[in-house]
């Protein structure tokens, strides 16, 4: 399709924006995506693909630069502006309506009409028509609450091509997606493409943008750093350009022998419904070593991990740390059995925004007296606390006194991991460590919790990204509904598919094969 | 007891449960429109004084359905300033809705004051219009149930009959039209339409206004209907009545609706009551609606939690 003397389909050409607070989210950045292509955008978080993207859909408008379609200077001062223009956007977090079908979604702000009425025969003919010709299988009348994030995004794809959408942006599409979704997924980009459209790929993870992109645009801090052709592309190089310098993307670790330090015995959990969510649940974790947690959210792993951390109260069975029940404890005094915990939303759970960094880094530690004493605080104390756990976790910030809010995703999760790690624990329980963080952080995080395992801490891992468990665990337990339905020891023959087929219930393990595993 | 049940059985009781349920379901609707549209409107009680007070002023000077649209009007005034303070200057809606309340509470008194030169209470001096009783009397002509027809449906105020025909055109304009469905996607995900390239807030800002002008339409049969004249705070909870109904109605035209019917009961209970139990302090009786509306609200909380579903993240 590309030919030399042809313009690009879309064109950004020295685009700069700073937002109001002096952040410089892009610097003089230039992309060219051609007809017909996948053309990924790659780079860490913070490096300015959404901020790029926001511009090329018409959410934010360039500080300076001009935009390009087919060769004509454009402006979008608005979503509809691009809408119109033929661009379309999905978004992240996806922008459905949830007790909406699928196609009252999919037409919402477009739809068909007859006089004043709103012609639902005719969005429903059509939506079907639509998803037959780009092979996107929806049931158009089914709620959407009720769909998979695969049919999901499926849904937002559908929303963007019923707009006549000619030039999809993809925002890091496959970070919600189970590797057979992914694979879905990219099948129906190729008949996108098959079939005229373009589409631009925001995306983190390397393999997936060497499989599916044919051109490949590298940002960081704000600027692009260069353009690629997939084909002459590996990942390495691409870690190299994204960050500036060599990364490494395994962990050394040393082989593990400690003694039982956390036994789930037989737990079952029951949500606020009275439903079970978790359902005879039996692991242990070593000292020394970590048990990853594979599964679909929702299949009962993030409540394991809260009845472990003392959040959600148990129906049945018992948790032990060191052989001892902890189940009458609450959650302080199981942190003074040596439990610390990384929760799973740093925002929500992990952090208190409207507090100093400061007070954060001690907030699970006021009953130390050398923190505070008759009701009063030490804040010289603090203070040093503060700025020893930063030098320790390079945490980027002015200093101890700043906002915990004013930090990006990477430095906010650090502090989070600098609280629980002050101390060396005897269990951590670690959820989604690196969500939303970016490349140079993740790789520090994995880091130190590898570290911890070494000196000998007990690590229970929930992640959702694959990659990570197989990179950091040394067995991993896949939720299936609930229950365990499959263990290994990791290897080099582990892979995500194998962990895939088991997540979404497609195979299962024999009793002998999985007990092997398990102890 | 049988008195009671006599009562309730007659016909002069159901005109008199229309005739309390009516101002409550127009001012349910104008909640029910705010709140699908995602801001909640506290400040009906507000708005349906200030309508109450206009429509009694304006119906002094002019024909009763000037005086009606007068309150409609000042009802979509008072929601457009909501729309202003809540949308464009960003302010939390029910703050704003309570200042509107209290600014109502206060203004409506002063107001008074210098329409009638002095009286701080009532209305009683201003010669005042309500508005017509729609006669049907010639239904009588139909056999058989003739009778049956002129004393159920004779004598209901025209808006009573207006607020009905809104039922079923709220109910075509949220489910069978386009701007409906915007609508009701603005209330539960914004970014969604958002996204679609229309924007939310001009949406919102259009349910406010409606929602002010139902809640002004509310105003003038309480004041215009149920009684001719104002007299201060006549409203008396009506409006947080009606937010109670927009929940228990499960934020349906058709549930709002019934919801009305049900406190309009209980309303018209508390009139009929204490001619019949004397034994029974008023203050008791007059206490029913608002008991209602509490065990009404702890039940219907009580049955979300049990039907919502576990997977929604």
């Amino acid at each position: 399709m590309t030919t030399e003397n042809m313009a690009p389909l879309l064109q950004a050409i020295g685009i700069s924006k700073t937002y109001p607070g002096g952040v410089v989210a892009n610097d003089n950045v230039n992309i060219a995506v051609n007809a017909g292509e996948v053309h990924a955008v790659v780079g860490e978080n913070g490096a300015g693909k959404s901020t790029l993207m926001k511009i090329l859909f018409g959410v934010e408008q360039a500080d300076s630069g001009e935009l390009r379609l087919v060769g004509e200077q454009v402006r979008f001062g608005s979503p509809r502006a691009a809408i119109n223009a033929g661009i379309g956007m999905v978004f992240q977090h996806f922008s459905l309506v949830p007790s909406f079908s699928a196609y009252e979604n999919i037409v919402l702000g477009s739809e068909p009409r007859s006089g004043i009425r709103f012609d639902r025969r005719k969005a429903i003919e059509e939506v079907r028509a639509l998803s037959a010709r780009f092979r996107l299988h929806v049931d158009p009348l089914q709620p959407v609450r009720q769909l998979p994030v695969g049919q999901q995004q499926r849904v937002e794809i559908l929303k963007a091509l019923y707009r006549g959408g000619r030039i999809l942006i993809l925002d890091e599409p496959t970070a919600v997606l189970t590797p057979q979704e992914v694979t879905e997924l990219f099948s129906a980009i190729r008949a996108l493409v098959a079939q005229g459209r373009t589409v631009i790929f925001i995306a983190h993870k390397l393999p997936e943008v060497l499989e599916i992109s044919s051109r490949i645009t590298v940002m960081r801090g704000g600027k692009t750093i260069g353009e690629i052709e997939t084909k002459d592309a590996t990942e390495q190089k691409l870690a190299n350009m994204m960050v500036g310098r060599e990364v490494t993307l395994r962990v050394e670790r040393k082989p593990y022998n400690g003694k039982v330090t956390l036994a789930v015995n037989r737990l079952s959990l029951m949500n606020e419904l009275r439903a079970t969510v978790c359902d005879d649940v039996s692991l242990t974790v070593r000292s020394g070593e970590i048990v990853g947690l594979a599964g679909v959210a929702g299949n009962g792993q993030a409540e394991l991990i809260e009845a472990i951390a003392g959040l959600r109260s148990v129906a049945g069975g018992d948790i032990a740390i060191g052989g001892e029940s902890i189940l009458p404890l609450g959650v302080r005094a199981r942190r003074g059995k040596g439990m610390a915990s990384i929760p799973e939303d740093r925002i929500s759970q992990g952090l208190a925004l409207g507090a100093s960094v400061a007070e954060n880094l001690v907030a699970t530690r006021l009953d130390d007296r050398l923190f505070a004493r008759g009701g009063l605080l030490d804040l010289g104390e603090m203070r040093a606390n503060a700025e020893r756990l930063i030098e320790r976790f390079s945490i980027r910030i002015d200093g101890p006194n700043a906002l915990a809010a004013t930090l990006s995703g990477g430095n906010m999760q650090k502090v989070v991991v600098a609280r629980e790690l002050s101390e060396q624990p005897r269990l951590l329980l670690v959820s989604q460590p690196t969500r939303g963080v970016d490349l140079g952080s993740t790789q520090f995080i994995w880091r130190i919790l590898t570290e911890t395992r070494n000196a000998g801490a007990a690590v229970l891992l929930s992640s959702a990204d694959l990659s990570e468990l197989l990179a950091l665990s040394d067995r991993l337990m896949v939720f299936y509904r609930g229950r365990i339905v499959a263990a290994f020891r990791n290897s080099d023959e582990l892979t995500t598919e194998m962990l895939g087929a088991c997540m979404l219930g497609l195979s299962r393990q024999s009793p002998e094969e999985m007990r092997a595993a398990l102890a | 007891m049988i008195e009671l049940l006599a009562t309730v059985f007659s016909a002069a009781f159901f005109l008199t449960v229309i005739r309390t349920s009516t101002p409550l379901l127009l001012a349910t609707l104008g909640g029910l429109i705010a709140d699908l549209s995602g801001a909640l409107n506290v400040a009906l009680e507000g708005i349906m004084l200030v309508s109450c007070l206009t429509a009694v002023v304006v119906s002094v000077y002019a024909p009763w359905y000037v005086a009606v649209i007068a309150a409609l009007l000042a009802g979509a005034f008072l929601g457009s300033v909501m729309a202003f303070f809540h949308l464009r200057l960003k302010a939390d809606i029910v703050l704003v809705g309570f200042a509107i309340n209290i600014f109502a509470s206060g203004a409506t008194v002063f107001a008074l004051t210098l329409a009638t030169g002095g009286d701080k209470g009532s209305s009683t001096n201003l010669i005042s219009k309500p508005v017509p009783a729609l006669d049907l009397s010639f239904l009588g002509m139909v056999p058989g149930v003739g009778g049956l027809l002129v004393r159920t449906l004779s004598g209901h105020s025209v808006l009573s009959w207006l607020a009905g025909l809104l039922v079923f055109v709220l109910w075509y304009f949220l489910y069978r039209t386009s701007w409906g469905l915007q609508l009701r996607s603005v209330g539960e995900h914004p970014s969604a339409l958002e996204a679609a390239g229309v924007s939310a807030n001009a949406l919102r800002g259009w349910s406010l206004v409606a929602s002010g002008a139902l809640a002004g339409l509310a105003g003038a049969q309480l004041s215009m209907f149920n009684y001719v004249g104002f007299t201060r705070d006549m409203t008396a909870g009506r409006g947080f009545i009606a937010l109670g109904a927009v929940l228990l109605g499960a934020r349906h035209p058709v549930g709002a609706l019934l919801a009305a019917l049900l406190f309009g009961m209980f309303d018209a209970l508390s009139v009929v009551m204490p001619g019949l139990f004397n034994w029974i302090p008023a203050e008791l009786i007059r206490m029913i609606p608002f008991v209602v509306t509490i065990v009404a609200l702890i039940l219907f909380s009580y049955r979300m939690k049990l039907t919502s579903t576990t997977f929604d993240h």
